[in-house]
C-alpha cells in the first residue's frame, strides 16, 4: 500500500483508500474518482448469484429431457431421436419392422 | 529451463519453493508415492484364517470376517517398530519376529454378527466415512421357487431373513439394524445397496421398491420414503381412501377388484389393479410423451405411438428395477430390465433400460435404452459424475477414470477404435452402469497417471482374478518411465502345482505403502497372504 500513489489508478469512490497514509508525508495524493459514463456494465438489481444446485451430468438429463417434451413448431430437428425409443428387440421378431 | 527431479529429496525441496499450478494440489502431494512404493514383500505371513475384505476409505480399518462367516474380525493398520542399531541397515533383511502378521495390523475387537442359521455376506461393506459406520449384512438361506405372495414379483428368489447391521467401526458398537422378511435384495458385491453422505437406497428386487433410508449421526437408520408402488409418502393413504369410496358406491360384488390395494399381505390377490401406480406409471407415461412429441402431424402420431408403445405395452409394463445409484441427493438412475435378466448371471444378454428419476419432484427426467449412444457420450464426458463425488473424502474423487485421465480415455477410445459394433461396444461399457458403491479402491498406486500396469491382473475395481505366476509390475508413466516395483501374490517360490486354479485378491491401503495380496484357491485351502511394504 506504500507504492499506492506510483499507480494513479482511479477509484469509483474517493472515500476509499482515504485511511491511508502514505509512506512519504509530502505526497498528499487522493485518488483520481472515476464514475462510469454508461450503465451498460450495471447488474440488474434483483440479480442474485449462486451456484448451480445440479450437477452439469444431471444439468445434461435435463436439458435433453426438455428438448424432447417441447413440442415441435418447425421441421423435427436431427437430435438423432429415434435412438431413445427403441423397444426391447427380445420379445417379439416382427418382420416387417426396419431396424432403426 | 526447469527439469523436474526424481530425487525424493530434491522434491521436497523443490516443494518448499514452488507451488503448484491452481487446482492440482492433490495431484502434486501424490507424485511423492512415485518414490515412496510397497517394494519390499513378506511372503506367506503367518495370519489369522480370516477372509480379509477391505481397507476403508480413509485407512483406519482392516474389515475381515472369520471363516464360519459369522463374527466381524475389524483391525487398525499400524506400522513395523523394529529399529536397527548397525551401521547399513539397509541391506539388512527383516528379523523373523518382525514378519509378522500382528507387526501391521492390531485387532481392535470382533464381534459376532450373525445368529445360528444366518450368515454374514462376505462380499458385502459399506463405509459411512464422516461417521465411521460400517454397514455390514447378514442373511438366511436363500429360498429358489418361493410363490409370488404379497406384491412379490414372480421369479425372484426370496430370503427369508436379511439383516443390515450398522455398527460404529471404532469400538464395535451395533447401533442399529434392519431388517427384511422374505425380501431378495442383491447383496454380492453390494450391488443392491448404494450409499451417498448420509443416504442409503436399498432395492428390493422381490416387492420392487427402492427404500430410502438416512443414517443419523447418533447411528440409527431412519426411513425416509419407498419408491416402487408409490412415489410420495402419502400416495398410499391417498389411493386407499379413493378406492374405498369408489367401492362403498358400486356395491360388494366390485369390491374385489378395486379394493386391491387395502387387501393384506396375507391374502392371495385375486386380480390386478386396474390402473398403474407409481414409478412405472412415471416411466411410461414418461415414455408416451417422448413418443408423441416426435411427430407433429396428428395422424402419424398416432401411428408412431402405435408402432413404438402401444406394441410394445406388456413389454414396457413387464419391466423391473434391476439396480439404483444416487447422482446427487435428489436423483436416482435406475436400471430397469426383465424379471429373467435381474437374477440371470449373464444380465448382458437382457435388454435393459436407464432411468433417471428426480425423488422430490417425482418426475422421470430421461430414459435410455442399454445400446444409446447420446447416454454413451455423456457417460465418455462425464463419468466422473456417475461415480457421485462424496464431500467427506475429497480424494475418492481422484480415482482414475477415463474422465479425468487422458491414459484411461486414450485407452477407452482405441477400445472404441478396434470394435467391430459400436452399439455392442457401448452395450459393453454401458454394463457396468449403475455402478457398485464403493467398489474402487483409491490408493495411488492406481493412479493411471502416475503407474502403468496390467488391467487384467490388478486393477483399482476389488474382485477376484486369476492368479499368476509372474510378479504384476508396476512401471512409471513419466520419465525415466523404470519398474518402480513389483506385486507377486502367492509364496515366493511360486506355485508348484499347476493344475488347480487359483484366484487372488488384492487389498492397497488408501493412504500408506501397504498392500495385501490373498491368493487363494478354490478348496477352502488357507490363503496365501503376502505383505507388501516399504521398508
Amino acid at each position: 500500500m506504500g507504492s499506492w500513489s506510483v499507480g494513479n489508478w482511479p477509484s469509483f469512490d474517493p472515500h476509499n483508500f482515504s485511511q491511508l497514509r502514505p509512506n512519504d508525508p509530502s505526497s498528499k495524493k487522493t485518488p483520481i474518482t472515476y464514475h462510469p459514463t454508461h450503465d451498460r456494465t450495471l447488474p440488474p438489481p434483483d440479480q442474485i448469484i449462486s451456484s448451480e444446485a445440479k450437477n452439469i451430468l444431471l444439468r445434461q438429463f435435463y436439458q435433453r429431457g426438455d428438448e424432447k417434451l417441447r413440442p415441435k413448431r418447425a421441421a423435427p430437428e436431427n437430435l438423432a431421436p429415434e435412438q431413445e425409443c427403441k423397444h426391447p428387440r427380445a420379445s417379439v421378431a416382427l418382420s416387417s419392422e426396419p431396424p432403426k | 529451463m526447469y527439469r523436474r527431479r526424481h530425487n525424493i529429496t530434491a522434491r521436497i525441496f523443490d516443494r518448499q519453493i514452488h507451488t503448484p499450478p491452481p487446482g492440482t494440489s492433490v495431484h502434486r502431494a501424490r507424485r511423492f508415492y512415485e518414490n515412496i512404493v510397497p517394494s519390499s514383500t513378506i511372503y506367506d505371513v503367518e495370519c489369522p484364517d480370516h477372509s480379509f475384505r477391505k481397507f476403508t476409505e480413509d485407512g483406519k480399518y482392516l474389515i475381515s470376517f472369520s471363516r464360519n462367516h459369522q463374527e466381524l474380525i475389524v483391525y487398525r493398520p499400524t506400522w513395523l517398530s523394529f529399529s536397527c542399531k548397525q551401521e547399513d541397515c539397509d541391506s539388512q533383511d527383516l528379523p523373523q519376529k518382525a514378519k509378522k502378521f500382528e507387526s501391521f495390523f492390531t485387532q481392535l475387537y470382533s464381534v459376532p454378527l450373525a445368529s445360528a442359521n444366518e450368515l454374514i455376506c462376505k462380499d458385502f461393506f459399506l463405509y459411512a466415512e464422516s461417521n465411521q459406520f460400517g454397514l455390514f449384512a447378514t442373511s438366511t438361506a436363500q429360498i429358489y421357487d418361493a410363490p409370488a405372495t404379497g406384491g412379490a414379483i414372480q421369479g425372484v428368489p426370496s430370503i427369508e431373513k436379511i439383516t443390515f447391521h450398522l455398527l460404529r467401526l471404532e469400538d464395535g458398537v451395533v447401533l442399529d439394524e434392519r431388517v427384511f422378511c422374505n425380501d431378495y435384495i442383491n447383496l454380492a458385491h453390494s450391488m443392491g445397496v448404494f450409499i451417498f453422505d448420509d443416504l442409503l437406497a436399498i432395492v428390493s428386487l422381490r416387492y420392487q421398491r427402492i427404500h430410502i433410508l438416512q443414517i443419523r449421526d447418533s447411528g440409527s437408520l431412519v426411513d425416509l420414503r419407498a419408491i416402487g408402488e408409490f412415489c410420495r409418502e402419502d400416495d398410499e393413504l391417498f389411493l386407499n381412501s379413493s378406492t374405498q369410496a369408489s367401492a362403498d358406491k358400486r356395491g360388494p360384488q366390485h369390491l374385489l377388484s378395486n379394493n386391491i390395494v387395502n387387501v393384506p399381505r396375507t391374502e392371495q390377490p385375486a386380480q390386478e389393479s386396474p390402473f398403474l401406480s407409481g414409478i412405472k406409471q412415471r416411466l411410461l407415461s414418461f415414455i408416451v410423451r417422448g413418443i408423441q412429441n416426435e411427430e407433429k402431424d396428428e395422424t402419424l402420431r398416432i401411428q408412431t405411438l402405435k408402432k413404438k408403445f402401444y406394441f410394445h405395452f406388456q413389454d414396457y409394463v413387464d419391466l423391473i428395477i434391476w439396480k439404483v445409484q444416487f447422482l446427487d441427493r435428489h436423483h436416482l438412475l435406475i436400471k430397469f430390465g426383465s424379471v429373467d435378466g435381474a437374477v440371470s448371471r449373464n444380465a448382458d444378454s437382457h435388454p435393459a433400460f436407464f432411468a433417471v428419476y428426480n425423488m422430490e419432484s417425482t418426475e422421470i427426467i430421461a430414459f435410455y435404452q442399454m445400446s444409446s449412444e447420446e447416454l454413451y457420450l455423456l457417460f465418455e464426458q462425464y463419468c466422473d459424475h456417475f461415480h457421485i463425488p462424496s464431500k467427506s473424502s475429497p480424494y475418492m474423487n481422484f480415482i482414475s477414470s477415463h474422465s479425468n485421465n487422458i491414459h484411461a480415455l486414450e485407452q477407452l477410445k482405441s477400445s472404441k477404435n478396434k470394435a467391430t459394433s459400436f452399439p455392442l461396444f457401448i452395450k459393453k461399457v454401458l454394463v457396468s452402469l449403475p455402478f457398485n458403491c464403493q467398489s474402487q479402491s483409491p490408493s495411488p498406486y492406481f493412479d493411471q497417471s502416475l503407474f502403468r500396469f496390467d488391467e487384467k491382473l490388478i486393477s483399482a475395481a476389488d474382485r477376484h482374478r486369476q492368479s499368476t505366476d509372474h510378479p504384476i509390475k508396476f512401471i512409471l508413466r513419466r520419465p525415466p518411465h523404470t519398474l518402480k516395483f513389483k506385486i507377486k501374490p502367492g509364496p515366493e517360490a511360486g506355485v508348484t502345482d499347476c493344475r488347480t486354479k487359483r484366484i487372488s485378491s488384492f487389498l492397497f491401503h488408501p493412504i500408506l505403502p501397504l498392500a495385501l495380496s490373498v491368493q487363494q484357491t478354490l478348496f477352502l485351502q488357507p490363503a496365501v497372504v503376502n505383505i507388501h511394504f516399504r521398508r
